[in-house]
């Protein structure tokens, strides 16, 4: 393989840059269909090397959520509200806005950056 | 038939060491280890040893090889482990393999952490060292900590089995009560489940009294072959049973939050091998980093069915005297939390218990125990089975 081949691989730097313009990017299973938020090198169901990044929807479902009162340093004070969102039939942990609780609708609203790392920021739909 | 003994257990008083250095630390309780069991340093035949920041937090690594020196031991295979919370359980664990494989005859396992402000690094810098263990790309950027994380599994069980934070006080009040027993607990203090409510909110559900603390200190084990446990000088406990999986980070991909596969997969595992079923378990330490911790791990390791744990904590069933007293050492919430140093602090608690050395706390007639240690979102979890010798 050469250096080159990097640039068609799905990788966290494709998955960060998509997210940066306002896309969420899965990696999807060819062979089994499983989806997941967050680029893998095998599928987690099925460990088929056979993957393609896919769109995923920017509004979905809180699954859990949490009100941080004492963020990490190199963070706002607190507090901070971080979820997990149900996105299909996959999750991404992102920053929350608006106080949604488990099962409120959110959209994919702004993005945060942290030491050169976007998350997702997602509003109450 | 077991797969391996513990013929001593050592640990430190859990709290703030910032007079003594990792190494100096860590000799304190191998030495209380090793004295226990009637051992001579010239017998260990491995050292395995946990830690998880030193790396990072004291510009430390290459421990193993320094604990042993520190310990006039050189020339044997030294090895350092580090799988976040879960560490010196890992390492127990590689040690029960060696032993059982005939690699090894004696081996030293044990773990040592400095966490307090006192060993030179204040709550934030330490808050976004832990944070570590999160996913470094896909979580750490959110501004998850690790009460934030187990906010979000606990979070969950409350919606899915309606636990409230009333219950999950319980366990902190539970925790300090049986804290308040042991000399060598960072908290010796009772609280009240008003006290724990009061507290200001750290990452809701958890208030600072649902939390762990950041504790200095270590803990040890001699192991060695069931057959050759007889020939020292302390009482035997026998290691039945070690299971260990892993679940999925980022942890949004778990299956199910509440449910900490891991640990199910760790238990049945440990159960299968030592033939024990949790019916029979009489004594339990549990990965109680929070309140709600506790309560998912009692489920997850078949002591309650799924949703009803938060309501036996709550009803006293896991207070010593209780059906299943669980954490009688304070656990990680009162007894302190010294990362490297709490799987194998488990087994020390265990091998007391076992022995019925325990004085105050000690759980009656406690034959069959077992501990649970987890590092990182849940998705490394040991869970080992002892038993008494009868």
């Amino acid at each position: 393989m050469t250096a080159d081949d990097d640039t068609e691989r799905f990788t966290y730097e494709t998955w960060a840059d998509a997210l940066r313009e306002g896309t969420l990017l899965g990696h999807a299973c060819i062979d089994c269909g499983s989806v997941t938020a967050t680029p893998k090198s095998a599928c987690q169901e099925c460990h088929s090397r056979q993957l393609e990044a896919v769109e995923l929807p920017t509004e979905g479902t809180v699954y859990t959520e949490t009100t941080i009162g004492v963020p990490p340093k190199g963070f706002e004070d607190g507090p901070i509200q971080v979820g997990v969102v149900a996105l299909g039939e996959t999750r991404l942990m992102g920053r929350l806005t608006g106080g949604a609780a488990i099962g409120d609708r959110v959209v994919l609203a702004d993005v945060i950056e942290h030491e050169g790392m976007p998350a997702a920021v997602f509003d109450t739909a | 038939m077991a797969r391996a003994s513990i013929v001593g257990a050592g640990m430190t008083h859990f709290g703030v060491h910032g007079g003594v250095t990792l190494p100096e630390l860590f000799a304190d309780a191998a030495l209380d280890a090793v004295d226990d069991s009637g051992v001579s340093l010239e017998e260990l035949d491995a050292v395995y040893f946990g830690n998880t920041t030193g790396s990072v937090s004291e510009n430390d690594s290459h421990l193993s090889s320094k604990v042993a020196s520190q310990l006039g031991i050189a020339g044997i295979p030294c090895q350092r482990f580090e799988d976040a919370c879960a560490t010196s359980a890992t390492a127990c664990k590689h040690a029960v393999q060696a032993i059982e494989s005939g690699r090894h005859d004696v081996v030293l396992v044990g773990g040592a952490e400095r966490c307090t402000p006192a060993s030179g690094l204040e709550t934030p810098e330490m808050t976004k060292i832990f944070s570590s263990a999160s996913h470094r790309q896909y979580e750490q950027p959110t501004g998850l900590t690790f009460p934030g994380l187990f906010a979000l599994l606990t979070k969950r069980h409350m919606h899915e089995y309606g636990t409230t934070e009333e219950q999950l006080a319980e366990v902190a009040v539970k925790n300090h009560y049986h804290g308040s027993l042991n000399p060598r607990a960072h908290f010796g203090k009772e609280t009240t489940v008003e006290e724990v409510l009061d507290s200001p909110v750290i990452a809701d559900p958890f208030r600072l009294m649902d939390c762990c603390p950041f504790s200095d200190g270590a803990s040890a084990v001699i192991v060695v072959s069931e057959d050759a446990a007889e020939s020292y000088d302390a009482e035997p406990v026998d290691i039945a049973g070690v299971g260990h999986s892993s679940g999925r980070i980022p942890v949004a991909e778990q299956a199910a939050l509440s449910a900490t596969a891991a640990a199910r997969r760790a238990a049945t595992e440990a159960y299968e091998q030592s033939a024990v079923t949790p019916d029979d378990v009489d004594v339990v330490e549990v990965h109680d980093c929070f309140t709600g911790a506790e309560v998912l791990a009692t489920e997850a390791i078949g002591l309650f069915e799924d949703g009803a744990g938060a309501e036996a904590a709550a009803d006293g069933r896991t207070r010593i005297g209780g059906d299943v007293p669980v954490n009688p050492s304070g656990g990680l919430k009162a007894k302190g939390h010294p990362i490297g140093a709490t799987g194998t602090a488990q087994l020390v608690e265990l091998t007391e218990q076992l022995r019925g050395d325990a004085g105050r706390r000690q759980v009656e007639d406690a034959t069959t125990g077992v501990a649970h240690n987890l590092g990182g979102e849940a998705a490394t979890t040991v869970v080992s089975v002892v038993e008494a010798r009868t």
